[in-house]
């Protein structure tokens, strides 16, 4: 490598960095900080109510309490549960409303935009929306289902088991064209030859699909499932504004008791132990989805 | 290079980034626009010109009010009175809770635009001990306190200190169809047995012309209210939350276990529909007022309601008295109810003092009883004869609002309202569980908790 070139990509890489610090920095204060924050306050013992205990460190305690911690177990079960149905709905409902939104027909644009349109509401309104529709009383899935027939009426989120789902449905319907939009970008740039070839081949529809669609689908596919997986982790609005947690737990997930703890008990230790342990574990989940996705995308760019 | 035949093999497609659609800028443009909305007017009264003293500006943080037009009027007056004192209030969601975590975060930020809120009874301990309430020692005088109901004012005290004055009493009442108790020839039920029989009677007598009749309804949703709601049956049944000292909790005492047994086996799916276990205060009042329950457990705001023509199809036949016990000749109330507090941080204690002084004395008191329902924290206004005429309820109720019981007081609140919640709403809504071992855990649970407080009674 002669000297020249390499003051040029010295001069090269320090142009990068300036372009690139402002972005660096916005992430440093934004997520970075808290993080941080959160990640110190966590080693301490501190609780809003009780100030004449100061704000004691202790270590990993929290982290050793909330292993022992019977509701956080709870709620990490739900939300695995959560995560794993609601992310394979969507990734399921989403490839079919990819696949219907890329072929071609009258009035594709407006359906585009109508599919488009559960994931632009704001959680907390599509939250109240469902919550109204499972109403015991007035709720539009007892109309549909019984009619006049009040009196067979389901309480719908009464039931531990109906609670969960319906928070499951709310998040599918409202995620779906989201991994939808992902999963067309991916369709997208499938070539035509291929499936022209296929055709002359005599391949079927499903053969074309199985052979070359999925297979040439799968990074948009681990792309969607990355995001949703790490945004069904952190399912917050759903619980607080449809079930508070009940009954009995049934959607008491992760998040929604870390904002308890912190929030409303006022015990920011523990409580940010329980964000930094959401924290890890999605990190942990990302890098391996990163591995995968990454590692084929990065080789395929350096060709 | 082997790396490199390696990496040829893998099809190449190129990543461009994804084409999105010309639509969806556009769409996305028109959503932003649609979901940021008109900015809420918050124009705040400005003081006349020409008053003698430099106009201050009060920020009240309270919830959003049942009754915004006496709020309003109130407010109106107060600014009469004292020309210089602007009132702003920020309104936070109705849910105790939610206001609980809007206020606590702004008093945890040593907010500075803060100076009067409300305060829910259970939350002065907490208050008191994070040092985000001023005292009202010396404020509120010896005489002026006992001119309250004793335990209002004892729910503001927390360590010898007053932290709050009390600006109406809340404590959990039944009320029931008159009518139909009547048309059955029934006399107030004492008892949740004799409740149970009662209702069982009429439901089964009504059944051709109300089939969606039920015998109660009641607030047993995985929230604070439910907690009160539970704590009227365990006390009800001689038992208790916590030991007289405070100290530990006693969930799994017999009495507290068979009341809470109770509740899971007869009222929740029997007296009660189990979509029961999904009320707040307005959903449970909203079925006792479309006249699809017998019985109906709430605070006494619900009686302006049930007799609001407009709103409910039941006005006029209702009645409204203490709660059965189960056990005979036992009832209890959870005591609520709102104080007033000042924020330490205000910059105006001196007028934020005056306002309170103001909404808590007899005249406002005695409009928000005659005008929104609310149940006076002043003894002389169970009395007062203008009153009775508008809230004749209002005399049934001394005896059970001076014999109201606390839910546990702790800064640790809370949290042991959160293990309390957790356990109630298990019990009611699992199929099967073992009670007895849930309440032993959740007594462990709450005594580590009460524990950390160092022994606050």
């Amino acid at each position: 490598m002669s000297r020249s070139a390499s003051i040029l990509r010295r001069r090269e890489s320090l142009a990068a960095g300036t372009m690139v610090a402002p972005a660096l920095l916005v992430t440093m204060v934004f997520a970075l900080y808290p993080v941080l924050d959160s990640l110190w306050l966590s080693l301490h013992d501190i609780f809003i109510g009780l100030p004449q205990l100061g704000s004691p460190f202790v270590g990993l305690h929290n982290y050793a309490a909330l292993l022992r911690d019977p509701v956080a177990q709870q709620a990490l079960c739900v939300t695995l549960a959560f995560v794993v149905l609601s992310t394979l709905l969507e990734l399921a409902c989403g490839l079919i409303i990819a696949l219907v939104i890329h072929e071609q027909f009258r009035g594709r644009g407006l359906v585009r935009a109508a599919i488009l349109i559960p994931w632009a509401i704001p959680t907390g309104v599509a939250s109240q929306l469902w919550r109204y529709i499972f109403n015991d009383q007035y709720g539009f899935a007892n109309l549909l289902l019984f009619g006049e027939r009040i009196t067979d009426y389901i309480p719908w989120l009464a039931y531990p088991g109906m609670a969960f789902g319906i928070i499951v449905l709310a998040d599918v319907w409202k995620t779906s064209s989201f991994a939808a939009l992902l999963i067309l970008a991916g369709l997208q740039v499938i070539p035509d030859d291929l499936y022209d070839a296929a055709r002359v081949d005599g391949a079927t529809v499903w053969q074309r699909f199985r052979h070359i669609t999925l297979p040439l689908l799968k990074p948009a596919l681990l792309l969607a499932l990355l995001f949703r997986t790490m945004d069904a982790f952190r399912v917050f609005d759903l619980v607080f504004v449809m079930t508070q947690g009940g009954p009995g737990d049934a959607t008491q997930v992760l998040q929604f008791y870390g904002y308890q703890t912190l929030f409303t008990e006022g015990r920011i230790g523990y409580g940010s132990a329980v964000s930094v342990a959401v924290f890890l574990m999605i990190l942990a989940l990302s890098l391996t989805y990163l591995r995968a996705i990454g590692s084929s995308l990065l080789e395929r760019r350096r060709t | 290079m082997r790396w490199i035949s390696f990496s040829q093999r893998i099809p190449r497609i190129s990543v461009s980034p994804p084409r999105v659609p010309r639509w969806f800028g556009l769409l996305a443009l028109l959503l932003t626009v649609l979901s940021v909305g008109r900015p809420q007017a918050e124009s705040a009264p400005q003081p006349g010109a020409g008053t003698p003293t430099t106009p201050i500006t009060l920020r009240f943080v309270s919830w959003k009010p049942d009754h915004p037009r006496v709020w309003d009027e109130a407010l109106a007056e107060f600014t009469k009175a004292y020309p210089h004192i602007s009132v702003v209030r920020e309104l936070a969601p109705h849910s105790s809770t939610a206001y609980h975590d809007l206020l606590t975060q702004k008093l945890k930020n040593r907010d500075t635009t803060v100076d009067v809120f409300f305060m829910d009874v259970i939350w002065v301990p907490e208050f008191a001990e994070a040092g985000w309430a001023h005292r009202l020692d010396e404020r509120l005088a010896p005489a002026m306190r006992e001119q309250f109901l004793p335990a209002t004012i004892e729910v503001g005290r927390y360590s010898d200190h007053l932290y709050g004055v009390p600006s109406r009493i809340d404590a959990g009442l039944l009320y029931y169809r008159s009518d139909l108790l009547t048309k059955y020839g029934f006399s107030p039920p004492t008892t949740w047995d004799e409740l149970a029989r009662q209702a069982e009677t009429i439901v089964t007598g009504e059944q051709s012309t109300n089939p969606t009749l039920r015998g109660y309804t009641a607030q047993f949703k995985q929230y604070e209210g439910l907690v009160c709601n539970l704590l009227e049956f365990i006390h009800g049944h001689g038992g208790s939350l916590l030991t007289a000292d405070g100290t530990h909790s006693t969930l799994a005492q017999p009495e507290a276990l068979a009341a809470v047994q109770f509740v899971r086996d007869r009222v929740i799916g029997g007296l009660a529909s189990r979509a029961a276990l999904t009320y707040q205060e307005p959903a449970s009042l909203s079925v006792f007022l479309q006249g699809h329950a017998v019985f109906h457990r709430n605070w006494p705001y619900a009686w302006e309601l049930t007799n609001n023509r407009t709103r409910s199809t039941i006005a006029g036949q209702v009645a409204v008295m203490p709660l059965p016990g189960l056990t005979e000749g036992r009832t209890a109330a959870a005591l609520g109810g709102w104080l007033y507090g000042i924020s330490a941080y205000s910059q105006h204690p001196d007028e934020a003092w005056a306002l309170i002084e103001f909404l808590s004395g007899r005249a406002m008191q005695k409009k928000f009883a005659q005008e929104a329902g609310i149940a006076p924290s002043r003894q002389a206004l169970f009395s007062d004869p203008d009153l009775l005429v508008v809230a004749p309820q209002l005399r049934n109720y001394l005896d059970v609002l001076r014999s109201a019981t606390t839910r546990p007081r702790s800064p640790l609140y809370p949290a042991v309202s959160h293990a309390l919640q957790r356990y109630f709403s298990r019990a009611l809504a699992i199929d099967g569980l073992d009670l007895a071992q849930e309440a032993a855990v959740t007594d462990a649970h709450i005594d580590r908790l009460l524990a950390l407080t160092g022994m606050t009674p």
